[in-house]
């Protein structure tokens, strides 16, 4: 074999890259078309039909404001239901020994993964982008902030999604983090409107919620407009990785979900 | 002599009610050996196997391929297995190409050393006119030719078939009879486990049986198929069962 001891094997990590990426391209309707299709919708509807009757919010049309949310929406979805379907689908099918019984390290296991992750949420996030710039419902400011928040919260619900898929037994837990904690969070998070729009009481939960510094991220690289410290907001990003990448390790590493 | 396998008090306990798949089981295969792992269904056998190879975690024991601790040094000792496993763990709707493609992938075998390698692999199995089907399209005899293939793609030292011929038709576990054999005299150490006591006796040099997830008996073939009513009584008899009924010869 061609790895020396303890270094990285490139080439299995490649493997796990090129097997998730031929998985994901069964269902390329779903992964991207299905994505770009709604934020065309979207832009339709708060751009065209209901934006000119909502005032400007911090100078920009409300299909400025909101696309950003609608955005970072998406990527979260896509984001954890790749990491979570590919984990849980190989436990379910049991190929997931194909792995357990060749020399990839964990870590190469989860990096594996999360590129495949980041790959899918950059091309739908670029998709997106792309289509609100052509029916000018958005800009871009900074290109480079743009890209870290879209690889950095994919990663961290990439590891969320792992998380969940080594959890789950079956389809209906599979989806209930997505429904009792992302979505909710993520519209309390600031993806229809400014926090000073909600309640006393909500704002609090707002500013402890990290989908709003990731929203907040988002729409400043896109259209400038903040309402909060952006560094804040990398700080939530980069912790949540960290926490989550060596508690994915650490779940690898004892098998849990993965060996019996 | 490094031992091709040394398991060492192996105990497997599963879930909350713990379960004793394998109870201090200590079992030692020498490099080169075919080694036949014979046992009732639920013996622990698929266990031990699991343990060997990463798919479960030993409760306590040690296991060493070569000389390297397959817990502790996991990595080095994978590279020196190949797995077939009883049950298809595949993606179904995987190429029969990419399958054992991607086997390779993760050992990191070079892609020309996996173009070779799989091309062989594909002929020697017979495989050539199903190499762009579906996983899920094969009949189950071709499926386990994949699961033999996917097993091989590294040339692995220790082979380890887990009833490799469950469900294949008889010209194909004739084929893989030989080409067994033929890896074994070019000193392939293989472990297999079937319910074929007929295949276990042509093929293996050595034989352990296991029962309620410990070794009962274990030495020499010829020490089994010299016995009264052969290897079939042999086994019988140290399972706890009569073998009363065994077919004249």
């Amino acid at each position: 074999m061609s790895t020396p001891d303890g270094s990285i094997n490139w080439i299995g990590l490649w493997t796990i890259i090129r097997r998730e990426w031929s998985r994901l391209m069964r269902v390329p309707i779903q992964a991207f078309l299905a994505p770009w299709i709604s934020a065309l919708l979207f832009i339709f509807i708060f751009g065209f039909v209901v934006g000119g009757r909502i005032a400007l919010i911090g100078g920009h049309r409300y299909i400025e404001f909101v696309l950003p949310g609608i955005l970072m929406l998406n990527i979260v979805n896509a984001a954890f239901l790749q990491s979570s379907s590919q984990i849980y689908f190989s436990r379910f099918l049991r190929y997931v020994e194909e792995t357990l019984v060749s020399p990839l390290s964990y870590a190469e296991m989860i990096a594996g993964v999360l590129c495949v992750v980041v790959a899918r949420s950059v091309i739908t996030a670029l998709g997106i982008l792309m289509i609100g710039v052509a029916f000018h419902a958005t800009s871009i400011e900074n290109i480079g902030e743009f890209l870290f928040w879209i690889v950095s919260v994919a990663a961290v619900f990439g590891l969320l999604g792992i998380v969940i898929g080594l959890w789950a037994n079956n389809f209906e837990q599979l989806t209930i983090l997505n429904v009792f904690f992302i979505t909710p969070l993520s519209f309390i998070g600031g993806v229809f409107n400014t926090v000073n729009m909600l309640p006393g009481w909500l704002k609090w939960i707002a500013y402890v919620n990290p989908f709003f510094y990731f929203i907040n991220g988002l729409r400043h690289s896109m259209i400038g407009f903040t309402e909060a410290n952006e560094w804040i907001g990398v700080g939530v990003a980069l912790g949540l990785f960290a926490v989550l990448f060596l508690s994915v390790l650490r779940l690898f590493s004892v098998g849990y979900g993965l060996r019996s | 002599m490094t031992l091709a396998l040394h398991v060492s008090h192996l105990r497997k306990v599963y879930g909350r009610h713990g379960t004793v798949a394998v109870d201090d089981l200590s079992l030692d295969v020498r490099p080169g050996d075919f080694f036949g792992f014979l046992g009732p269904n639920g013996a622990g056998k698929s266990t031990t196997i699991h343990c060997i190879t990463g798919i479960a975690t030993p409760t306590s024991g040690t296991i060493e391929i070569f000389g390297v601790d397959a817990v502790k040094d996991y990595r080095e000792a994978r590279k020196l297995i190949g797995l077939s496993p009883q049950e298809f763990n595949v993606d179904n709707f995987a190429r029969v190409t990419d399958i054992v493609d991607w086997m390779g992938g993760y050992f990191g075998m070079s892609k020309a050393e996996r173009k070779a390698r799989v091309d062989m692999l594909i002929e020697k199995f017979d495989l050539v006119p199903h190499a762009k089907k579906k996983f899920r399209e094969l009949s189950g005899g071709l499926k386990r030719r994949v699961m033999l293939a996917r097993a091989m793609i590294n040339d692995p030292k220790l082979l380890i078939l887990d009833e490799p011929t469950a469900g294949v038709d008889v010209e194909l576990r004739r084929d893989l009879w030989r080409y067994l054999q033929e890896l074994n005299r070019d000193g392939k150490t293989i472990f297999l486990t079937s319910h074929y006591l007929e295949e276990v006796e042509r093929l293996c040099a050595t034989i352990a049986i296991v029962n309620g997830g410990k070794i009962v008996r274990h030495g020499p073939k010829a020490e089994f198929v010299d016995e009264p009513g052969g290897l079939e009584a042999a086994y019988l008899r140290s399972t706890g069962a009569e073998p009363d009924h065994v077919a004249a010869p």
